[in-house]
């Protein structure tokens, strides 16, 4: 049975927009079957038989099994159900539209037989063609709809009819008022109406009522007035006249949906039936309706009316939106329902909960477990699983036996299978009943079999939060005992997993497309690595890391046995038939030993027929000097995989990194390769902590007397220091330290001095404890902890901080009563010196507690808010994604960048730091790799000559310039080094020729697998760039702690860094809390000079720099005297005068006139009070108090600068921080070096520097917060994230509002955030949405236009050209005859 | 002798002089009588002690067979035949990974090569005049033989 061709399933039916509009009342009845009149829901009956022409009139589908739908007679699950309609016996606003219909008679003449649009005729004959343009986006309508909207706002008198317009405004709930008569500046027409009017005013209140406050526009008037809106008029208004009418703006007529999404429910308690909120709502719009009707008949008085009416109106306001705001109180609903718009918005609302995330079948959920005999690509599913999933296989020569076998089982047996679904037969058989040998016998090639899932099915693995791309992967089944899925330990990071009790997510793709998709595009094998920089993240972890540290030691040998029965650990699972081929022992004589490193290296190459040789050289973590020859025995040497040198530890073998051995294998040989190995370390390093043992006790975590000693020097080291800071700051002699009082100073010193004291305990720790300590060996090892988490043990807790600093007072001026007033000593503010053993005294504990709340809170606080930054994230960059050209665009097909970071190259794939190739490694390798023993070495100038012809070959082409010249830098810098270490020998010698030996091929061979490296670095077509991008920005946000980091050198300096400082670059925020300019200077190297710009920049005030200000009484005269104080001046380098100080006082908000202000003499300056209401006295005196705060010099919005000093090859180098917003007018002072200023304000950035500036500003300051988290991102993710937020021309944030003036789309707006006010707006407009984005896509059950649905295959389809074969006419072949 | 790649008697000058950092594993710093040879060797002393001051005997050849014979890859775990070894006590097997220059290129006129040997992570550092290293491979396999001569 061949497969059918695949063929998009029916072609004919695809959505290929959406488009919202208005119903009117008459299109409500068309679609409607019935017009609902009775209040009541149920007969007085007593089987419950809905009301005829009631809300739950079966017409209108059924909510009830046994009952079927009087309509179309088909049953619960078949009928679609049925609209019906409510006549309203008066118009009500409807809550959606009520602001669009405020703007329209904003927009319009407010005469009833006029309402046109207030345009006058000019400013018409320009709009009407924009507006009429059919191409405009919906952004551009927007603004525009904006724009006439404010022209009519300030038109008074109508151009067309002469009316007077006033402003029109809601007043209240749902109510509109026309302010008429109201106007600043009345012009004649209105004067003369006015005129008239004030006859009548005399004689009826009404009337000055109207006249002054305005009427009110009931929705009946409303009505009128757009139903008189003329056709062409309606354009302007930017309505879609083909989809909406204004006047269906107001509602006459209700549709009553069908009653299968307001089910009522029987319930067996009480008697009676609970009813849907929807279906309650109607029923009493249904009774308003009808009393309004009686009051009509009887002609009651118009005011019971008014009332019932309002009545009508709110009821079809909560309908529509339960929580609509202002409901007078008297009014308000009793119990909250959920209104139609409560329904859609939210997280648990329609969009949200049910159409951008669906429910889905084949799935499941259970705790996992750990498994370190599982490879890395398999996960271990539950017997019990794997029966209730199946997969639907068809039948074929191939597998008709096994599946044979299959159905005979049943459902009931493992491998087995649960229906089938044969040819023909439109129902599927189920296997638990009924004759399975039958079934079996009878199977037929084409049959569709739904078998269990068995060993070495794609399966979809999840755990939630899914934050990145990779806490989805494909995994290969293997069905196993117990309950629990279990997979190999290593896997853990991508999946952020432990096993204290976390529950994930298993799902079996059903088609074979599908399957094949998951494994190649989500395999695990293929997403070893993050895209996020490319490092490795599925990695040996904890034990295998510790296992594999504890192998590679140098003093580790084995017997014969040992070494065997270590070896054989490798033979299981897939390499159950494995050959291992153990090398000769390292020491042959007295006994045969091996060492742990031979055994290593078995892991990368059990046996001489394995090809793989893989090579690295690196330093481990705790590496000191002398290469291979470290006395600690931490430079890694790995050769033609062969462990020469060194202990495998966390940076060799563990996640995050690029020197690692795992990492080498997989760039090198293959994913295959690099996860077996980690598959076999797994096996042989779980099997040899076992064997060896490693545990800890109260005895690892217990102190010698050397370390007691120790630790008690340290601590009276730093607290006699503390005390001498403390005992000099009370005696006023501590030096501040810039910008700081002394106050802050000695927090900064003594807070520096504490941690000391820790940071030392650590490193007296690592001294003092035994070598087969284990907490030391996991430190070391970099399996789990660190030296501080030691120390704190073992030596001393250290200081708590909470919020950076030492603890703040809780009491009066202590932290806790056990203190003494003010003390500042380390143990009065927090400063712990016991151990977790040694026990911490109750104040200690109290502290303790303190630092680990602000832990708890903290963790808290920043889940939920990097969680909606990730959202936001995602939200806004989703559709962005490569195109064949290498240009990344959205779904609309804007570009955003022209080619991906700059270099087309995947993020993915670079092995260097943001290169694709590194190059020293590949040369190591390749020269390990193939020795080419017989060929001659070559020379230096070989090198250069050869290389110079390699890539200049047609084979390089393909390459980038920038790539060819970092390769021939490479190499030349190689053959200086060769040239280097041949020359001054005093003989040659033949042995001289193994010194950096290169020949030919190896150069060859070098070549080519670095091009090899680089044209698999290029990014494919499809990729969703925006998606990963986003991803790669939000995953790590969620890992960094809410710290603030400290300038170097300069305390008090603290900028924002962490979550809140992403936030604020994403959200593009005008006022973030640390703006800095970082301002150099002309002349960097003199202090005197930067000193000087200093207090050009700084703000100083008159108080500052005066000696003092004294009121001055003479006979017939008084006045105010400010003595300047010179000296200080000069000292603070301020370029003030007398009579620039008079200048800054006469343009200060004092007020003063130039002949008040005199300047005595050069420090002299009187100031005379103005003459005022009130006494001499109180003027002279409030001026005294006001003049020490006039700015004398600086800068606006700058509230500091400071000097920052950094050495730069040993000279002193000066620049300025300054801490304020206002860029430009410090790029404008004088001795700043305006080409080199930058600020971290992204706005103020944008407004002076332009967009491109901003957009580099983004991307570095993306850079500083995630660098100062020791999170490393490839540039190309942040750069994309910029982009697009400047692609626009400004910057628009990532949030709800840059969100709406980026997307077309109104479903993708919809599904964001403000969902009901999104839809209304599109409805208003008559927007169609085309469907290209994702979340469009995946509203409605498209394959979206990302990765491999990017393209679509265009294929002449046989039955199209038989569609248009000419048949001859009936006639026609008559007449021939 | 064939095979051999290296002879002469060394002198044990220093034992861990930057301290232990491995208990039964202990680095040697020696230098030779007559070639004047300079020589860092690990040795698991737990097996073989030294002493500072001792004086050995080492030996560096391809192959454990008395004539020569080039040395058969595939390790048999029996091997009752009269070796080389047999006439030392103290035996290891390794690989040559680097042969290098002098450290300090500065220097106008070179004198000193340095061959790095690895036993299985026991290193060898042989550093002195390229004329004695003649022979020396990188990936070479290579059997050290110690024994300690009596005074």
């Amino acid at each position: 049975m061949v497969k059918e061709l695949y063929r998009e399933t029916a072609v004919a039916r695809k959505i290929s927009h959406v488009s919202f509009g208005l119903d009117g009342p008459h299109a409500m009845q068309q679609q409607a079957h019935l017009h609902v009149v009775a209040k009541n829901l149920y007969a007085q009956d007593s089987n419950r038989t809905p009301v005829q022409y009631g809300v739950l009139d079966r017409r209108m589908g059924t909510n009830q099994k046994d009952a079927d739908c009087a309509s179309c007679g088909k049953g619960l699950n078949d009928c679609i159900g049925h609209y019906g309609y409510i006549d309203l016996q008066l118009p009500v606003f409807h809550v959606g539209y009520f602001r669009c219909v405020i703007d329209i008679l904003q927009t319009i003449c407010k005469n009833p037989l006029c309402a046109r649009v207030l345009l006058p005729d000019k400013e018409r004959r320009i709009y009407i063609p924009k507006v009429r343009n059919p191409n405009l986006s919906y952004l551009v309508r927007k603004s525009l709809r904006k724009q006439i909207q404010v022209k009519c706002k300030k038109i008074t008198i109508c151009p067309h009819c002469g009316d007077i317009n006033g402003v029109v405004k809601k007043n209240g709930m749902l109510k509109i008022t026309h302010e008429k008569y109201r106007n600043k500046k009345p012009d004649k027409t209105m004067i003369s109406e006015l005129a008239e009017l004030s006859k009548g005013m005399e004689y009826s209140k009404e009337l000055t009522n109207i006249v002054q406050a305005g009427y009110n526009l009931n929705p009946q008037e409303v009505l009128r007035i757009l139903e008189t809106i003329p056709g062409e008029d309606v354009p302007l208004l930017l309505m879609n006249q083909n989809l909406s009418k204004p006047s269906d703006l107001i509602l006459t007529r209700i549709p009553v949906p069908p009653l299968c999404i307001r089910p009522s429910v029987i319930s067996d308690l009480k008697s009676g039936t609970n009813e849907d909120d929807l279906t309650m709502k109607l029923s009493e719009i249904v009774f308003i309706n009808d009393v309004i009707m009686k009051h009509k008949l009887s002609g009651a008085k118009a005011q019971m009316i008014a009332e019932d009416w309002e009545y009508l109106q709110l009821h079809a306001a909560l309908y529509i939106n339960s929580d609509t705001p202002g409901i007078p109180l008297n009014m308000q609903p009793k119990k909250s329902s959920r209104g139609l718009v409560q329904r859609l918005k939210g997280k648990q609302g329609r969009f949200r909960g049910n159409l951008s995330g669906k429910r889905v079948d084949f799935s499941g959920r259970t705790v996992i477990s750990p498994d370190p005999n599982l490879r890395i690509e398999e996960v271990g599913v539950p017997v019990h699983v794997a029966k209730i999933l199946t997969f639907p296989e068809r039948v074929q020569p191939a597998n008709k036996e096994l599946l044979r076998e299959l159905v005979c089982n049943g459902p009931d047996v493992h491998p087995g299978a649960n229906f089938v679904q044969q040819q023909g037969v439109s129902y599927k058989k189920f296997l638990r009943y009924g004759n399975r040998m039958k079934i079996a016998a009878e199977l037929k090639e084409g049959d569709i079999v739904e078998r269990h899932m068995r060993d070495g099915d794609v399966v979809l693995f999840n755990r939630q939060p899914s934050l990145h791309k990779l806490s989805i992967m494909s995994h290969r089944a293997k069905v196993l005992q117990h309950r629990t899925f279990r997979f190999n330990e290593c896997v853990c990071t991508p999946y952020n997993a432990d096993f204290d009790g976390d529950e994930m997510n298993l799902h079996l793709p059903q088609t074979e497309e599908a399957k094949a998709e998951a494994l190649i595009l989500m395999g695990n094998k293929s997403n070893l690595v993050t895209p996020r920089n490319g490092e490795l993240l599925i990695a040996a972890t904890q034990d295998f890391i510790t296992g594999g540290y504890l192998l590679t030691k140098k003093n580790v040998f084995f017997r014969h046995d040992e070494a065997c029965q270590l070896a054989a650990t490798l033979i299981a699972s897939t390499d159950i038939n494995m050959q291992i081929d153990l090398p000769p022992p390292a020491i042959m004589k007295p006994v045969r030993l091996w060492t742990g490193k031979q055994l290593f290296s078995l892991i990368l190459k059990p046996n001489k027929k394995c090809p793989i040789l893989a090579n690295l050289r690196t330093k481990g973590r705790a590496y000191s000097r002398d290469e291979e020859m470290c006395v600690f025995d931490s430079f890694i040497n790995i050769r033609n995989s062969q462990l020469l040198a060194g202990m495998m530890d966390k940076s060799t073998l563990g996640s995050g990194g690029k020197a690692n051995i795992f990492y080498v294998l997989l760039r090198d040989w293959g994913e295959e390769a690099a996860t077996t190995a980690m598959w076999r370390l797994s096996r042989m390093a779980s099997a040899y902590i076992m064997n060896r043992g490693f545990s800890i006790g109260i005895g690892d975590v217990t102190p010698g007397n050397g370390l007691l000693r120790l630790k008690q020097e340290l601590l009276n080291a730093g607290y006699t220091k503390c005390n001498e800071y403390i005992e000099s700051q009370a005696a006023g002699k501590l030096q501040c330290q810039p910008g700081c009082t002394d106050e802050e100073t000695l927090e900064a010193v003594i807070l520096k001095e504490l941690s000391v004291i820790r940071d030392r305990a650590g490193k007296a720790c690592l001294q003092e404890l035994d070598p087969s300590n284990s907490p030391l060996i996991m430190a070391l090892s970099g399996s789990k902890g660190s030296f501080i988490n030691i120390s704190q043990m073992i030596a001393c807790v250290g200081q708590q901080a909470i919020s950076g600093k030492r603890v703040p007072n809780g009491f009066e001026d202590r932290a806790l009563p056990h203190f003494e007033r003010h003390s500042k000593t380390p143990a009065a503010k927090g400063f712990v010196e016991n151990s977790f053993y040694s026990g911490l005294t109750p104040t200690e504990f109290f502290f303790h507690t303190m630092g680990g709340r602000e832990g708890l809170v903290d963790t808290a606080v920043k889940t939920a808010e990097t969680g909606y930054m990730q959202r936001r994230l995602v939200k806004s960059l989703e559709d962005l994604c490569l195109h064949y050209d290498m240009t990344v665009r959205n779904a609309n097909g804007d570009v955003v960048q022209f080619l991906f970071g700059g270099d087309g190259l995947d993020p993915t794939y670079m092995e260097g730091n943001g290169c694709p190739v590194e190059l020293q490694r590949v040369w190591d390798n390749v020269k390990a790799n193939h020795p080419f023993r017989n060929e001659k070495p070559l020379t230096s100038t070989d090198i250069v000559e050869g290389s110079d012809v390699l890539l200049n070959s047609a084979e390089f082409e393909c390459c980038s310039e920038e790539f060819r010249n970092q390769l021939k830098g490479f190499v030349e810098k190689q053959a200086k080094k060769w040239s280097d270490i041949h020359e001054g020998w005093e003989q040659t010698c033949p042995i001289l020729f193994e010194l950096e030996r290169v020949t030919l091929s190896q150069l060859i061979h070098f070549f080519q697998s670095c091009r090899e490296k680089y044209l698999n670095a290029r990014i494919e077509p499809g990729t969703a760039v925006g998606a990963l991008a986003a991803q790669s920005i939000g995953e790590p946000g969620t890992q960094m702690t809410l710290k603030t980091f400290h300038f170097a050198g300069v305390a008090s300096m603290n900028i924002t860094q962490g979550v809140p400082r992403i936030k604020e670059i994403i959200n593009a925020m005008k006022n973030i809390s640390t703006p800095i300019i970082t301002a150099h200077l002309d002349n960097d190297t003199d202090p005197e000079f930067a000193r000087r710009v200093k207090g050009r920049i700084e703000k100083t005030t008159l108080g500052e720099v005066s000696e003092f200000i004294e009121e001055v009484y003479v006979p017939y005269d008084c006045f105010l005297l400010i003595k300047l104080d010179i000296e200080r001046i000069r000292l603070l380098k301020l370029e003030v005068d007398a009579e620039s100080i008079k200048y800054c006082i006469c343009t200060s908000k004092l007020r003063m006139k130039p002949q008040q202000v005199t300047v005595q003499s050069p420090s002299v300056i009187t100031v005379r009070p103005p003459t005022a209401k009130e006494s001499l006295d109180f003027t002279l005196r409030t001026l005294k108090e006001a003049l020490p705060g006039v700015v004398i010099k600086g800068v606006p919005n700058v509230n500091r600068a400071v000097i920052h000093e950094e050495e730069v090859n040993g000279l002193k180098k000066y620049k300025l921080l300054v801490e304020g917003d206002n860029l430009r007018d410090v790029i404008a002072t004088r001795g700043v070096k305006g080409t080199q200023c930058s600020s971290n304000n992204t706005y103020q950035v944008c407004a002076t520097l332009g967009i491109e500036a901003a957009r580099a500003t983004i991307m570095s300051e993306i850079k500083l917060v995630m660098e100062n988290h020791g999170m490393s991102i490839d540039h190309r993710h942040p750069m994309l994230v910029a982009d697009l937020m400047t692609s626009r021309g400004e910057v628009h944030g990532i949030t709800r509002h840059g969100l709406a003036k980026m997307k077309e789309s109104v479903l993708n707006l919809a599904s964001f955030e403000k969902t009901a006010d999104h839809l209304f707006d599109a409805a208003y407009y008559g927007q169609t949405d085309a469907i290209t984005g994702v979340s469009e896509s995946i509203i409605m059950g498209i394959p979206m236009a990302v990765g491999t649905g990017l393209f679509k295959l265009i294929h002449k389809y046989p039955f199209l050209l038989a569609l248009f074969l000419v048949i001859p006419l009936v006639l026609e072949n008559i007449e021939k005859r | 002798m064939a095979g051999v790649l290296f002879e002469d008697i060394f002198n044990v000058k220093d034992i861990d002089p930057q301290g232990k950092a491995f208990d039964r594993v202990s680095r040697l710093f020696c230098e030779s009588e007559s070639f004047k040879m300079d020589l860092i060797l690990d040795v698991n002393t737990w097996l073989y002690p030294m002493d500072l001051g001792d004086k050995f005997r080492l030996v560096l050849t391809t192959t454990l067979y008395e004539n020569g014979y080039p040395d058969n890859p595939e390790w048999m775990p029996v091997e009752n035949e009269t070796t080389r070894a047999d006439s030392f006590e103290y035996v290891m097997y390794g690989k040559l990974y680097r042969i290098e220059g002098d450290d300090n290129a500065k220097e106008p006129s070179k004198t000193k090569l340095s061959a790095y040997v690895s036993f299985g992570g026991l290193l060898m550092r042989l550093q002195g005049d390229p004329n004695n290293l003649h022979g020396f491979e990188v990936d070479q396999t290579l059997y050290l033989l110690m024994k300690k001569l009596a005074f």
